[in-house]
């Protein structure tokens, strides 16, 4: 090949370059354009001076302009009127350090429609250099239907938390009122028996005995009525905790009981789970407690408490067993017994108001749980909760948007 | 107690005001027990006995025993305004309240209570927590008695 023939074909190579590169990039742009056009997002490119070069039908509709409309107008048109003027600097600032800024980061920023309504936002921009200068992409979401929400959500857990308080000043102020004649009924009693003994014979000494008696009876309900009433309404707070270590509380707690009943508590090796303590503390007294008071006449309760965790549907479960050597119950009322003021035996034998297992019941509940009991009569019952080692999260504010 | 000691009890339920003073008589208080009927009455009284000392109708008193809940001015705010008087910050105050709220317990000592009691059940409870309120404020700890407030 001559020389010119050689300068010609690698000008003809050099240009079968230059037209691949520009279909490449024509496709590409095409890509692009594509991309823009089918996204679900309001897509707006704008250039250096803020004058938007290109939409997608999306930006449109959220800002109700025409096509025409909005490639006539520049980006502070889209920003409500009184932030207009700071704009253009913020546009600035972004063109000397162009990089990806992603959605979300907690901004709440408003856009302006056509019409002039506002509507919030949220916005990621993407530099797009270009040899004609930089161009940016503004991606942006319209969040008004997810701020509604949120709002609604807070207003709605506003809510909850007033009627709490209310609640539980409510039961307060109606624990000190109704406890303060019942300390009276009592005070006062003790007083006639003490004073006027010789006047009161023996007939009136044991009616005024029965007086005090069924006095401190209803003391005993108020207060149980109330500790039950004000589960998981003070202030809780959730923390991973050995349930151990709420099992030892429970049974320092009920030291005097075990040793008066000689009780053997064999307590296993149990799991952490995400429980708030003071609840967990009480839900094992409460357990134990039972098991300790419905125990076999001349037979040394033995109280066993074991705990495992198992992996199920809905995560890692914490199960926690209670059984013991007592009377028992007849598995008929194995619902029943988790209910308030609900009793299998008369008062006579077993004290007790007929609220402790009911407050397990509401305990375990408020950590969404489970308690079961199952027994037979004259062998002992085994009482099992099961929890959820996490907490669920009930609103969640790190979700994604989409 | 080489003199006699002045008890004061601010509360506004007469039954209980009986039931205290009964329950100091039986365990052996041979001082003067004076009562008023909440907290406006109590600030009243003693900003008489800050300026007429322990002579007068108005002595200092050595003890305040003090309820929470009472009308016109509560048990709070009392023994905030006590505890900042210069002259009357020194008077031991127990308060004797049916609140078994943390809360309640917390806030009073925050408030500088000296010590908070539980209002007992029963009789026999009140006297047991009288003589250790007489054997303790009245006889082994040393207040500041005669040499500051008075």
């Amino acid at each position: 090949m001559t020389d010119g023939a050689n300068d010609e074909f690698e000008a003809l190579q050099a240009r079968v370059r230059e037209l691949e590169e520009r279909l490449e990039s024509r496709a590409s742009e095409e890509t692009f354009r594509l991309v823009v056009e089918t996204a679900p997002y309001g897509m707006v490119v704008a250039d250096a001076s803020g004058s938007i070069v290109l939409c997608n039908p999306q930006a449109e509709r959220m800002f109700g302009y025409t096509t025409e409309q909005l490639l006539a107008a520049r980006i502070e048109d889209l920003v409500p009127p009184r932030f207009r003027s700071a704009h253009p600097r913020l546009r600035q600032t972004f063109h000397e350090d162009p990089v990806h800024r992603p959605m979300g980061a907690g901004r709440d920023l408003l856009a302006c429609r056509r019409n002039g309504s506002e509507f919030p936002i949220e916005i990621a921009l993407t530099p797009l250099p270009r040899s004609e200068g930089l161009l940016v992409l503004a991606t942006i979401v319209d969040i008004t239907s997810r701020k509604r929400g949120e709002e609604e959500l807070l207003r709605y857990s506003r809510r909850l938390e007033q009627s709490n308080a209310e609640l539980e000043s409510f039961a307060s102020i109606a624990s000190h009122d109704l406890q303060e004649p019942l300390r009276k009924i009592r005070m006062m009693g003790e007083r006639l028996a003490g004073l006027c003994e010789a006047e009161l014979g023996e007939q009136g000494r044991d009616y005024l005995d029965r007086m005090i008696r069924a006095g401190d009876n209803m003391h005993r309900l108020v207060r149980d009525l109330l500790e039950f009433s004000r589960v998981g309404m003070r202030q809780q707070s959730f923390r991973l905790l050995p349930l151990g270590t709420a099992l030892g509380e429970a049974l320092a707690a009920l030291e005097l009981l075990i040793e008066e009943t000689g009780a053997e508590i064999r307590a296993g090796e149990l799991p952490s789970a995400e429980v708030e303590e003071t609840q967990m503390v009480q839900l094992f007294q409460n357990l134990v407690g039972n098991a300790l008071k419905f125990r076999r006449e001349g037979v040394s309760p033995i109280v066993e408490v074991r705990g495992s965790v198992e992996t199920g549907a809905t995560g890692e479960r914490v199960r926690i067993e209670v059984a013991d050597n007592g009377i028992g119950f007849d598995p008929r009322y194995g619902e029943r017994i988790f209910q308030i003021f609900q009793r299998l035996h008369g008062k006579g034998k077993y004290g007790g108001t007929g609220i402790g297992l009911a407050i397990c019941k509401k305990i375990v509940d408020n950590h969404e749980g489970r308690i079961q009991a199952s027994a037979e009569p004259g062998e002992g019952s085994v009482f099992v909760v099961d929890l959820p080692l996490r907490k669920r999260r009930q609103f969640d504010t790190d979700s994604d948007p989409k | 107690m080489n003199r006699e000691c002045i008890l004061m009890m601010a509360d506004d339920d007469p039954d209980d005001r009986e039931f205290v003073r009964e329950a100091f008589e039986e365990s052996g208080f041979r001082g003067e027990f004076r009562y008023v009927d909440d907290g406006a009455a109590l600030l009243d009284y003693l900003a008489l006995a800050r300026d007429s000392g322990r002579r007068g109708a108005h002595p200092i008193p050595d003890l305040i025993l003090l309820d929470l809940n009472m009308p016109r001015i509560d048990g709070h705010e009392a023994l905030k305004r006590i505890k900042s008087d210069e002259r009357l910050r020194r008077i031991p105050i127990v308060v004797l309240s049916t609140t078994e709220s943390q809360t309640d317990v917390e806030r009073t000592y925050d408030e500088g209570v000296n010590s908070f009691i539980t209002k007992p059940a029963s009789f026999a409870e009140l006297v047991e927590m009288a003589k250790r309120l007489k054997i303790y404020w009245l006889e082994l700890v040393k207040l500041p008695g005669e040499t500051a407030a008075r």
